[in-house]
């Protein structure tokens, strides 16, 4: 007996489409309520964590080189500091040295000064001194002499006179 | 890795041993198209086959409606509601039929059920009714079925790892959850972000991912020994293209109808040509998105059938002796097409869902008009179609150009 067969590839089947149909569209449905939704949802959360998390680490990266630029700075405003701090000390000590110096060679010389005035002064004063001693000493030897050959007077207006002539040194 | 390599041996032994061993007990030749297309029973050969339900939406004699189903065709048959419908030229044996009522009707049907070829008959109402829907479960529908809970199974189980914050707060772990979430990024970044833009994607990609994952599963299925493709039916291809279809004019922007309707940028005497080629352009869309992803998985099937039954082919006409000889060379070839399967069923589900998200994302795209009619010249020169399908702002005014996708495949 010989009958037609089914079988063919391109076998119109209507019943097959609607199957399909209804099984696709509920595929769709439950896929889209249970799988989709959740999944998509969680790889998006996902994502703006990765992003937010990068975000806050290049933050946090560029806070932290930022802090140690500062501290970088701060530390050599500080070294530069201390080295301004130190060659202004040892400035001050030079200072401070000369000027010590320099009053003790003022003060020498000045007490070299007022030594020397002192000792002028000593010398005038002695010479002087001298100076009248001698006019005493002459005065009593050429009384004693003139007592023998002159008067009193005349024998002093010649010493005098004598002693004017001399030199004021 | 260990355990899909031991699996993916074990399919293909499977499947490398079954046709052979499957005609060997039929007793007949190794029919590449019987195999392939769809069928009222799962082919287990050589343990057995399971005969399927049958249901009818019949228009009966009397013109009322009804609705017949059964546990089998055989048991269709055993029913006497239905008998075989009589082929062409079969007059003689109609004849012989007729004249031989009762008795030899049931034997007829007897040796027609152990023949096993009623699984192949095409059956009417005995009382001269006629069938208006038959919504008999087929081999196809199973596998579309089987194939639609594996890809709910793996999503929903997916899901509720992301639930638990495996995923979500902390890297995906293990094989699974790395593997589809690497396909679901794909579907996500590579198809539905460029194709339909930041705008829209988020609305398309549950079908996307939906049409991606269940033609990827179901293509794989048919590579399982004793599976069936359920897409190399063109009957579920069609279902899937038209959705596709749907959503495109559903969703199209106004200036996606103006394109069709009233093609901007081409001279007002050009327009009544234009417009009919961009009407079908609209059709020839998914027909081509049906027809490839039909033809593709059942080319493949059809080229290892075709390799095995050469072994039979060579048996037959120059001895046994000749046919174990051909053997080793025809498997080797199958092996070679059964890989070439495999890659086949990941690319055809990537262009069809790549080729979905083009279509929508050209009738949801909202153009500058004045941009593009300026430049309308310098696109018709510059872009060729491959250009076209890969861009993803694709280019008004120019129907002409639209991406063949035939070409694609």
């Amino acid at each position: 007996m010989s009958i037609t067969l089914a079988a063919s590839l391109l076998n119109p089947n209507f019943g097959l489409v609607i199957w399909i149909t209804i099984v696709f569209v509920l595929l769709l449905v439950v896929l889209r309520r249970f799988a989709w939704g959740p999944i998509t949802k969680a790889l998006e959360e996902r994502e703006q964590t990765i992003d937010a998390s990068i975000q806050r680490a290049e933050q946090a990266l560029a806070e932290a080189k930022q802090i140690q630029a500062d501290n970088e700075k701060a530390r050599r405003e500080a070294e530069q500091e201390a080295q301004r701090l130190l060659r202004e000390a040892r400035e001050e000590v030079e200072r401070l040295r000369n000027d010590e110096v320099q009053k003790t060679r003022d003060q020498i010389q000045q007490m070299r000064t007022q030594a020397q005035a002192e000792i002028e002064r000593e010398k005038q004063s002695a010479l002087e001194e001298l100076r009248t001693e001698v006019a005493d000493l002459a005065i009593q030897a050429a009384e004693k002499i003139l007592t023998e050959n002159l008067d009193g007077d005349r024998q002093r207006k010649l010493v005098q006179g004598f002693i004017d002539d001399l030199p004021k040194n | 890795m260990k355990l899909f390599r031991v699996l993916f041996l074990a399919l293909l032994a499977g499947f490398l041993s079954v046709p052979p061993a499957n005609a060997a007990a039929e007793g007949e030749d190794l029919d590449p198209i019987h195999h392939s297309a769809d069928g009222y029973y799962l082919d287990f050969m050589p343990i057995g086959k399971v005969e399927l339900p049958r249901l009818f939406l019949v228009r009966r004699a009397d013109g009322s409606l009804g609705f017949d189903a059964y546990g089998s065709t055989a048991s269709a048959l055993h029913s006497h509601e239905y008998v075989p419908e009589a082929g062409h030229g079969a007059e003689d044996d109609a004849h012989g039929e007729t004249a031989d009522e009762g008795h030899g009707e049931e034997a007829g049907i007897e040796a027609l059920i152990a023949s096993g070829l009623h699984l192949d008959a095409h059956l009417v109402p005995a009382d001269g009714g006629h069938v208006i829907i038959d919504f008999s479960v087929t081999r196809h529908l199973v596998f579309a079925i089987l194939g639609a809970l594996l890809v709910i199974l793996i999503f929903t189980s997916l899901a509720r790892r992301y639930a638990r914050g495996i995923g979500r707060e902390t890297a995906p772990k293990g094989v699974f959850q790395n593997l589809f979430e690497t396909l679901v990024l794909f579907v996500r970044d590579e198809i539905a972000r460029p194709n339909l833009g930041e705008k829209h994607y988020r609305k398309f990609l549950p079908y996307l991912l939906t049409a991606f994952f269940f033609i990827l599963i179901c293509n794989l299925l048919g590579l399982v020994p004793f599976g069936a493709t359920a897409t190399s039916n063109l009957m579920i291809t069609a279902v899937l293209a038209t959705t596709t279809f749907i959503l495109t004019q559903v969703n199209g922007s106004k200036d996606h109808w103006m394109h069709v309707l009233w093609p901007p940028g081409v001279p007002t005497f050009v327009k009544p040509i234009l417009i009919p080629v961009e009407i079908m352009g609209l059709f020839t869309k998914p027909i081509a998105l049906a027809i490839r992803l039909f033809a593709n998985l059942t080319a493949g099937h059809l080229v290892i059938l075709s390799l095995i039954g050469l072994i039979f082919s060579f048996g037959k006409i120059f001895g046994p002796g000749v046919g174990y000889g051909v053997a080793p060379v025809s498997i080797a070839f199958s092996l070679f097409i059964y890989l070439l399967e495999l890659l086949v069923s990941f690319i055809q589900a990537y262009i069809f869902t790549m080729l979905s998200a083009l279509f929508i994302g050209m009738a949801v795209a909202e153009h500058d008009h004045h941009h593009d009619e300026a430049h309308d010249d310098h696109h018709h020169a510059a872009l060729h179609p491959a250009e076209h399908a890969a861009s993803a702002q694709p280019i008004i005014g120019n129907g002409a150009e639209q991406p063949q996708p035939v070409a694609v495949a």
